[in-house]
């Protein structure tokens, strides 16, 4: 059996992209609130950091729905995901929150930036002022709904692949779980190396407040892959062989325990450990502990898409 | 401000809340046998009789040309398990594997279009292809793996019972017929005189994976020589 190739394969690593940039996107999003409401306040449109996410949040989804529509056998047929509905589907409620999502989205980046647009603006079109003085007021509202369709969308990447109930590593209740967290824990690294790369000062407060927070994220992600493939290989028949198989020396294997636990856990919670007694943080430290968790939530989804479809009920 | 963020969160919880509720009950409701409304008098299903099979594939030929499939995918596939037994007495064993027209058919609910459907007057799980947009869900989601996507007219595709071919002219399905040895029967499971639901009540059957609570509606008479399989 080869790795990307075999029978009753379906969802191909376009899938997996797919499901990494959205849950990217919401981390970035969850991260650039918390920063902003317990760290910058007034502060966070001038923040590399902030600027960072406000980049990363919609260029994401964007690619990552591009990649869904080609990823159809009738693209051009796209629309009608969007006029038809089945509310026991949980793609298209996922869509429906996708769409919701990017619209308050968008809300919620003009009300960081009202400001630095305003002025940019000048005289110019009193309308788009006037709209943007308008959303400034809801913004308290438009930041709690943002940040729960961002949980939403985070937690959707999970139960798209947790509803297909002939796959018993898939059908899991701690996946979608898994992926949210993951999805915040990637989102917090984009953001941070965007930042770094937006000149963003490696040691400021915004670093030390998502690596605050990225610790303990990672203590979560570990319990629950622990607990995923503890309880797969309790509930025994077709459940221990999915995980067995996935957990096994071939190439998914390598995948999971090199790439997985050993350069997306264990090295960035080493890092950031280290880097919270040790006095200052330098640019090195920062992007290369954020790309190493970037990949490894990349790789995550993959390998858990993959070895996900090898073993059917 | 701060009462008002708090009031506003309150409220989205209280929404959030009813509407995850509304949801699940519905989702009950969906799938109970206490559907307000009245049901069908038809429910079409198919016995295969393993015992009966001699594995010539003419049921998989013929559905390849009344349904017009084109080489590489198939609609039904008889698989087959053996030999069982020392030459000259050798066995094989023969299943048929095709879509079962689940009761709580898994394709027909992660369809994100309503492109997958049960049809209300026959029971038969099909598929809309001019709704079907190619995403593949329901192929993932069925735990039988019946499911394809059809090169030419890429959307999905199964086993119809020959809905829109043979039933339509009021013939039976093909494969049905053009077996030569009637291990296929094909009926109406809510006739108590029709040849199903007799061959039904007289052979012990089985269906595959009824653990996972689909309802399949593809019986299974098992053979009773060759070796007994842990
Ligand atoms: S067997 Fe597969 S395709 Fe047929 S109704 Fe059941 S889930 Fe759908
Ligand atoms: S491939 Fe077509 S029938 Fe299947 S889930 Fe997608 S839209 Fe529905
Ligand atoms: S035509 Fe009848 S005997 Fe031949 S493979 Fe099909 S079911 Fe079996």
């Amino acid at each position: 059996m080869s790795a990307f190739h075999f029978e009753g394969l379906v969802w191909h690593w376009p899938i997996a992209i797919y499901l990494f940039l959205a849950g990217l996107s919401a981390g970035a999003v969850f991260f650039a609130i918390m920063l902003k409401h317990f760290k910058l306040y007034h502060e966070a449109w001038h923040s590399p950091f902030v600027q960072a996410a406000a980049i990363i949040a919609p260029v994401a989804v964007f690619g990552g729905l591009g990649i869904l529509v080609f990823d159809l056998t009738r693209p051009l047929d796209f629309w009608k995901i969007l006029v038809f509905y089945n509310t026991t589907s949980v793609m298209s409620m996922g869509v429906l929150v996708l769409m919701a999502y990017q619209v308050v989205l968008f809300a919620w980046i003009a009300c960081i930036f009202q400001r630095r647009i305003s002025q940019l603006l000048g005289k110019r079109l009193p309308i788009v002022q006037r709209l943007l003085n308008w959303l400034v007021l809801q913004e308290a509202a438009i930041t709690g709904i943002l940040v729960i369709l961002a949980i939403s969308l985070g937690a959707y990447t999970g139960f798209l692949l947790s509803a297909l109930i002939g796959f018993p590593l898939l059908n899991n209740p701690v996946l979608p779980l898994l992926f949210l967290i993951s999805g915040l824990s990637s989102g917090a690294a984009a953001t941070l190396l965007g930042g770094v790369l937006l000149r963003g000062n490696p040691n400021g407060v915004e670093v030390r407040f998502i690596h605050g927070i990225e610790i303990p994220l990672i203590l979560v992600e570990i319990g629950l892959l622990f607990t995923f493939f503890v309880g797969l290989i309790l509930s025994g028949g077709q459940s221990q062989v999915a995980a067995l198989n996935a957990l096994g020396f071939g190439f998914w294997g390598w995948i999971f325990w090199a790439g997985v636990v050993g350069m997306g856990l264990t090295l960035p919670l080493a890092f950031n450990l280290w880097m919270k007694v040790s006095a200052d943080r330098k640019f090195a430290y920062v992007a290369v502990t954020a790309s190493f968790s970037l990949l490894g939530v990349f790789l995550l989804r993959n390998f858990i898409l993959y070895t996900g479809q090898m073993t059917g009920t | 401000m701060q009462v008002s963020k708090r009031q506003f969160l309150k409220g989205v919880g209280a929404l959030l809340t009813g509407v995850s509720v509304y949801g699940a009950t519905r989702t009950l409701q969906a799938d109970s046998l206490l559907q307000p409304e009245p049901e069908s008098e038809t429910k079409y299903a198919m016995v295969h009789d393993e015992n009966a099979c001699i594995g010539c594939n003419a049921c998989v030929q013929a559905c390849r040309e009344v349904n017009h499939i084109p080489e590489g995918v198939t609609r039904v596939k008889i698989e087959r398990k053996g030999p069982f037994g020392e030459y000259p007495n050798q066995s094989y064993r023969f299943s048929r594997v095709s879509c079962q027209h689940c009761e709580a058919a898994p394709c027909v609910r992660v369809c994100p279009t309503g492109a997958a459907y049960i049809d209300k007057e026959t029971g038969i799980v099909a598929v809309n292809s001019d709704r079907c947009v190619g995403c593949q869900y329901c192929i993932a989601a069925c735990p039988y793996q019946v499911r394809y996507i059809h090169p030419e007219t890429r959307t999905a595709d199964k086993c119809d019972f020959c809905q829109k071919s043979r039933l339509a002219q009021g013939l039976l399905p093909t494969c049905v017929e053009a077996c030569p040895t009637k291990a296929l029967t094909f009926g109406n499971l809510k006739d108590p005189e029709s040849d199903l639901v007799k061959l039904l009540k007289a052979k012990p059957s089985y269906r595959a994976k009824v653990d996972l609570g689909t309802r399949p509606k593809l019986f299974h008479i098992q053979t009773i020589d060759g070796e007994i399989m842990l």
